[in-house]
């Protein structure tokens, strides 16, 4: 499936900001799912720099620098990305008990390495409580396909839980959003990778885009007017990761598309820097994807 | 130190010898004269209170005598902290570099891959092959059989360099004698090679180079100001520094200059908030791609604390015969990491015996951890009970409890034996790794502690190494036999810096003012006891300063104008003398001690004493302050203050319209002009004459056109300022201004007149700003401004 994706996220600011720097984590990149055509990104005003590099994790990053001061910011990307999602068999992945073990000895410290999504990361810290809950759902079997487990606690989490945007924002704490079972998809995110994590299953942080209206006679997907994420789970060596849509209680598929892939939110924040400036911010977000299927599209994005 | 029998052992004898061959009187001296100099040079240290909220600075505690070592126990010491740098060096290089440790199943995955001190932006930072540490401490115990011990590594940014120094001058203050005698190595040739060090590292253009401090509210603030100094590094904060491209550079009054060199005194987490942890307020975005560039170095590198990590000790022996070949020499302490099982199950059935602590070292940025004051890493029995290892066992490790032999310590005019914890330094240079001679010994204030912390009343004491080989010649950093001599026209002034001195400036001239005039109120008060019209004047003028006349409690207004100036002062220490800090700190206790007395202050009183030190300060600074960049930016401050204050009182104490009984007076005395007025006059006092003298006339300085001419003289001095070009809006404001005053007579000078003064230079002072203390990116350029 081939799709034109355009986002755009725009910031007015109360008083005049000057010596800002940002950090863009907003194009997508590419994974064994999914191939890149073609992206780029236009800004408002124009940065007078613009540092293009591959994070850590294999995440396009561009920061910018508007050392003018301005009043307004505006990000535009635009891509053409191509997903394929072959189907296999949930049930091939390892055990549950093969995989805790497996993640703790892993000696493999590449960017893909699941030593990396194990332990606590910023924003997300052990919580008993939540591991429990996640641990109740799984049932006490260490024998249990990992691949079923996780897709069991993406759909109780999706049952669990109220989606409810403006209920939390970007900094609300995985405790809270817990405690309180309601949150948009950071805060599914975050809970479900939390918990996998103390049940010993390397679990990643996903940000991307969702198919803006469904193939006919498939329900709308939650979050498909914002920019999304959802969870990357380690299943063994030989199935590897796989991504888990908890906001919508699903395997994620061919309406998935990957921006950034990290430990969680505060990796691949779609807009994160540094600003000088007094006052509130008015932010605006809007996402677009449509699949590609007459040659008309094509020309008017190129 | 007591050997076995009670019998002090030999090196320590001498020491104990000499100490106690001294009369009780004359030994108070002594010690006396140390704590003097702590107490003149500003040392002191912050202590956090559990509320986090309040914070006070106490007296440094150095206790006596110096913890003495045997030349050839050092000398083997040395050797096995030499081994062991070179063991830490290898370990940063393999974790940000190839990771072979753990790709060979050495060390667990787990404790590189979850540690908070992995910097995964510079990942591959060892690659290039140059070292990612060049100077650390280790921190030490001496077992009861006399062995040393390990205890911990400090890669990320140790601290106590300073402190060490300022505890060698003031013992050389108390025991100059005996420290010759016991022919002490000296401290000065292992700081030299450190410099020398940093100015390869910078290249030939040796400005360009810092130290970068989390800022004044750091509790080692002191010594990051101390060290700059001594070492001749600009002090920075982040908000210095600015990454253009892929360069950073300073932010100073006269543009950006670029720098190379770094030593980092902050926590790598807070170094770049747009990779690092976001929330810092303190430190650089862009830094580290300056850092991936290879445009920056940094000391140590930013990430380097990863060192700390309390697990590593766990797998130090197969770590070090993969990096080295062979074992290290210097024990550490027995550890083991709960990430495995069997360890854990060892750490489970000893719980009593062992002792429980975090396996990473701590991280601030993060969610559900907070930050541990110093020396609390180990954990209070009932919370180790709460810790849950079978789930949570990759974060714990149990290591055994560290016996600490002691160090005898003057207490009450005898010897005790106190606990003691030496941190010793190393730094690398192109020749390898030197150990300090010497280093940073605290000690327990009682008999029986595990945990040493001046956090918590501890103190320190200096550490002797006496010398075998010949006399050892005095060597110091003021002068260097291998350099000629030269000159240098000091770097540019960061704009933070020049900010903070012209505050110093206007608000220690605030601080003279509101004190000038409550005196003048106070006189009045003094003599009449009906208050009339003039009174009523003062004291609303006095009101807006903040201050109270209130004769019960008058210092409430003062005294915060006190603090103000001298909180700006703690700031800029690096470009200060001793002597002007230590004047505008005793104005601050003067005032407290009189608000503290019962009853009414005699305010002429207080006053007056304010205005001698304020005086003194001032003349501190105008004799022995460097009149360079800085000096100037003092200078317009002061002169602004004045010149503003001036207008103000003037305008409210002579309107145009009706001049009141002891007006002409009050403004006289206000300008401390009486005497002139004197000489310069032979008429009774008139509003004409009076005016003349406060305001017109350029050779009072006091008058506000005395102030103008300073301002505008000092201008021209400042960076960027070329005559022959045309002037900018902030020197033809001045400039104008100037000729208004230059051409006015005193009929001329009404209030309007002077109000449109006050009103200008208020203009100027935030053109002064905009210009050079909130220096504009390159690229904009000032408009047109409208007038």
């Amino acid at each position: 499936m081939i799709y034109d994706v355009k986002l755009t996220i725009d910031y007015h600011y109360a008083a005049e900001v000057a010596d800002a720097q940002h950090a863009l984590r907003v194009s997508p990149r590419s994974t064994s799912n999914q191939r890149i055509l073609s992206s780029r990104i236009k800004i408002d005003p124009k940065p007078e720099e613009i540092h293009r590099e591959v994070d850590f994790f294999g995440n396009r990053t561009d920061t910018i620098a508007l050392w003018r001061a301005h009043r307004s910011l505006s990000v535009e990307m635009r891509a053409r990305v191509e997903v394929e999602r072959p189907a296999f068999d949930i049930s091939r992945s390892a055990s549950l008990g093969a995989i805790a073990d497996l993640g703790l000895r892993e000696t493999s410290m590449s960017p893909g390495s699941p030593a990396w999504y194990l332990g606590p990361s910023r924003r997300i810290a052990p919580l008993p409580a939540l591991t429990a809950y996640i641990q109740e759902i799984i049932g006490p079997s260490r024998d249990r396909s990992a691949g079923e487990a996780v897709l069991k606690v993406t759909e109780r989490i999706k049952t669990d839980f109220t989606y409810l945007p403006g209920a939390t924002d970007v900094g609300t704490s995985v405790e809270d959003a817990f405690v309180a079972r309601v949150g948009v998809c950071q805060d599914f995110a975050h809970v479900m990778i939390s918990g996998l994590r103390g049940c010993g299953i390397p679990a990643g942080y996903v940000s991307g885009f969702l198919r803006t209206d469904p193939p006919p006679g498939q329900p709308r997907l939650e979050g498909a007017d914002a920019m999304h994420a959802w969870v990357t789970a380690w299943l063994g060596p030989e199935v590897g990761w796989v991504d888990f849509d908890p906001t919508n209680g699903i395997l994620a598929d061919t309406a998935h598309i990957v921006v950034a892939i990290g430990r969680d939110y505060a990796d691949v924040a779609p807009v994160s820097g540094v600003l000088v400036t007094t006052g509130r911010q008015m932010t605006g977000h809007s996402v677009d994807v449509v699949p590609l299927e007459t040659e008309d599209v094509a020309a008017e994005i190129a | 130190m007591i050997g076995p029998g009670g019998v002090i052992k030999p090196h320590y004898r001498s020491v104990v010898e000499q100490l106690f061959g001294l009369s009780p009187a004359e030994r108070v001296q002594r010690l006396q004269r140390a704590r003097q100099y702590l107490s003149e040079a500003g040392v002191f240290h912050r202590v956090y209170a559990p509320t986090e909220l309040s914070e006070e600075t106490r007296e440094w505690p150095l206790s006596h005598p110096a913890l003495v070592i045997d030349p050839l126990e050092w000398s083997e010491l040395s050797d096995g902290l030499v081994q062991r740098a070179e063991f830490l060096e290898k370990l940063a290089a393999d974790i940000y570099g190839e990771r072979r440790l753990v790709r060979d199943g050495i060390l667990p995955s787990a404790l590189v891959a979850q540690n908070p001190e992995f910097v995964h932006p510079l990942a591959d930072q060892a690659r290039p092959g140059e070292p990612l540490i060049r100077f650390i401490a280790v921190d030490l115990g001496r077992g009861p059989d006399g062995r040393w011990w390990v205890l911990g590594d400090r890669t990320q940014a140790p601290s106590g360099a300073g402190f060490v120094l300022e505890n060698r001058v003031a013992n050389q203050k108390a025991f100059p004698d005996i420290i010759r005698k016991m022919n002490v190595e000296r401290l000065a040739p292992f700081f030299q090679r450190f410099r020398e060090m940093l100015y390869e590292l910078a290249g030939p253009d040796r400005t360009r180079l810092g130290l970068l401090s989390p800022g004044p509210h750091n509790e080692t603030y002191f010594e990051h100001a101390y060290l700059a100094r001594y070492l001749g590094l600009l002090l920075l904060e982040g908000g210095d520094l600015v990454v253009h491209g892929d360069e950073a550079t300073v932010r100073t009054v006269s543009g950006f200059n670029p720098i190379h060199v770094l030593w980092r005194r902050l926590d790598s987490d807070f170094v770049d908030p747009l990779e690092l942890f976001e929330g810092s307020r303190i430190g650089t975005p862009g830094l580290l791609r300056a850092v991936r560039a290879g445009k920056l170095t940094v000391v140590n590198a930013i990430g380097s604390g990863i060192l700390e990590t309390p697990a590593f000790l766990a797998f130090q022996r197969p770590m070090a015969r993969a990096l080295l070949g062979r074992d290290l020499d210097l024990p550490t302490v027995a550890t083991w990491w709960c990430g495995q099982a069997s360890e854990r199950a060892y750490v489970e059935a000893h719980r009593e015996r062992l002792q429980l602590a975090p396996a990473f070292p701590a991280a601030h940025g993060r969610s559900g951890r907070v930050p541990l004051p110093e020396g609390s890493e180990t954990l209070l029995k009932h919370e180790s009970r709460a810790v849950d290892l079978k789930t949570d066992g990759v974060r714990w490790v149990g290591r055994e409890i560290a016996a600490l032999s002691t160090a005898p310590v003057l207490v009450d005019e005898s010897l005790a034996p106190r606990p003691v914890i030496l941190r010793a330094f190393l730094c690398r240079d192109s020749e390898g790794w030197h150990v300090m001679p010497g280093g940073f010994a605290r000690v327990a204030d009682q008999r029986d502690a595990r945990v040493i912390s001046m956090q918590q009343g501890g103190g320190s004491i200096d550490v002797w190494i006496p010398s075998k080989g010949q006399e050892i010649r005095p060597v110091t950093l003021l002068s260097n036999r291998t350099t000629r001599f030269e000159r240098r026209i000091p770097g540019a002034l960061p704009a933070r810096a020049a900010d903070n001195l012209y505050w110093l400036g206007r608000y220690a001239e605030r601080c003279e003012a509101a004190a000038r005039l409550l005196r003048v109120y106070g006189a009045r008060v003094d003599e009449s006891s009906s208050a009339g019209a003039i009174e009523e004047t003062l004291l609303a003028l006095v009101r807006l300063f903040g201050v109270d006349a209130d004769p019960a409690n008058p210092g409430r207004g003062l005294l915060s104008l006190a603090r103000q100036a001298s909180e700006t002062a703690s700031r800029i220490r690096d470009r200060f003398s001793p002597d002007a800090w230590r004047a505008l700190n005793e104005i601050v206790g003067l005032i407290m001690e009189a608000k503290a007395e019962d009853g009414e202050v005699e305010l002429v009183g207080l006053t007056s004493s304010i205005l001698t030190h304020l005086s003194g300060f001032a003349g501190l600074v105008h004799e022995n302050m460097y009149q360079f960049t800085g000096w100037r930016f003092m200078q317009m401050g002061r002169c602004l203050e004045r010149g503003f204050i001036t207008a103000t009182v003037t305008s409210r104490l002579i309107p145009d319209d009706d001049l009141r009984d002891g007006a002409l007076e009050a403004l006289l005395e206000f300008t401390d002009s009486r005497v002139t007025y004197r000489r310069r006059y032979s008429v009774d006092l008139s509003r004409e004459t009076v005016l003349d003298l406060a305001v017109l006339d350029p050779l009072n300085p006091r008058s506000i056109a005395f102030q103008i001419n300073t301002i505008r003289a000092t201008l021209a001095d400042l960076p960027d300022q070329n005559e022959a070009e045309t002037l900018d809006t902030l020197t033809r404001r001045v400039s104008r201004l100037q000729v208004r005053l230059q051409t006015a007579d005193a009929e001329e000078a009404n209030q309007a007149f002077i109000t449109r003064i006050a009103a200008d230079l208020s203009d100027i002072s935030n053109l002064l700003t905009a210009r050079y203390l909130l220096s504009a990116p390159d690229g904009v350029k000032e408009g047109p401004a409208p007038e």
